[in-house]
């Protein structure tokens, strides 16, 4: 039997679309929980919640699909991705006052092991590998 | 009885470590999806229906966890877990399928100390 061919959810993209997916899942679920239930204790936090949810399910969809318009997406969901991680990590960290739940980005993700700082990292890298391929 | 519960918890907890660590061999190692990696998963599996039925019975007994919703997003999410990683593992020819085992490995960990985090009665 043929192998199917490569793309961006083959190889190490197997791996990395099952993690963005589990964080596509979980940050979905958790912002919907948090803004569902208790907004207005902690509002910017959650609706960053409900953001970076959106760009895990993106970063899910388009390494999934692979064509190389996704794949041009990806790259630039990835990248805003990350500098959300370093942006929102950094503004948890200077004023606790807006941030008094963790949120995936709080701390750079330190609530869940830093994946989501070396997430978009791996995921830019391996888009970087596609780059010349039609 | 509680003694049997605390246990499920904890052997998941176990079951799911090991897993993850043969799941990271057999990728360290080049080696793609096998049978006992697909059976490993499945006592997960069993495992995690296990632990969902001990926490439908408490909840059916009057118990509540901190964040209801929270607890039943767990309870749909524990058995689905070890089957979509089993599915999506098993599609790749690679040593990358064994990854996404090990992935679900920690996720059933770490979903039981969140469990615990929400719900104390719930022992680890």
């Amino acid at each position: 039997m043929a192998s199917p061919p490569a793309s961006t959810r083959t190889g190490p993209g197997r791996l990395l679309v099952a993690v963005y997916a589990l964080f596509a899942l979980s940050a979905t679920a958790r912002a919907v929980v948090q803004i569902a239930t208790e907004f207005s204790h902690a509002p910017v936090a959650y609706v960053l919640s409900a953001f970076a949810a959106a760009f895990y399910i993106v970063a899910t969809v388009t390494l999934a699909v692979g064509n190389p318009a996704a794949r041009r997406i990806a790259v630039l969901s990835c990248s805003v991705e990350l500098a959300g991680v370093l942006a929102v990590g950094t503004w948890s960290l200077a004023d606790k006052a807006t941030f008094p739940d963790a949120t995936v980005w709080s701390g750079y993700g330190s609530g869940y092991g830093f994946v989501p700082l070396v997430l978009p990292v791996f995921g830019l890298l391996w888009l970087r590998r596609w780059r010349r391929r039609a | 009885m509680s003694s049997v519960n605390d246990a499920v918890p904890t052997t998941i907890i176990v079951a799911g470590l090991v897993l993850a660590g043969y799941a990271l061999l057999m990728t360290a190692l080049n080696r793609r999806m096998g049978g006992y990696l697909l059976v490993a998963l499945g006592v997960l599996e069993v495992l995690l229906l296990v632990l969902v039925g001990i926490i439908v019975a408490k909840l059916v007994g009057g118990g509540r966890p901190s964040s209801l919703p929270t607890l039943i997003g767990y309870l749909i999410a524990m058995p689905l877990v070890p089957l979509v990683a089993g599915f999506w593992g098993a599609l790749e020819r690679s040593r990358w399928g064994p990854a996404v085992i090990a992935v679900a490995g920690l996720v059933a960990a770490v979903l039981m100390v969140r469990l615990h985090e929400i719900w104390a009665v719930i022992g680890v």
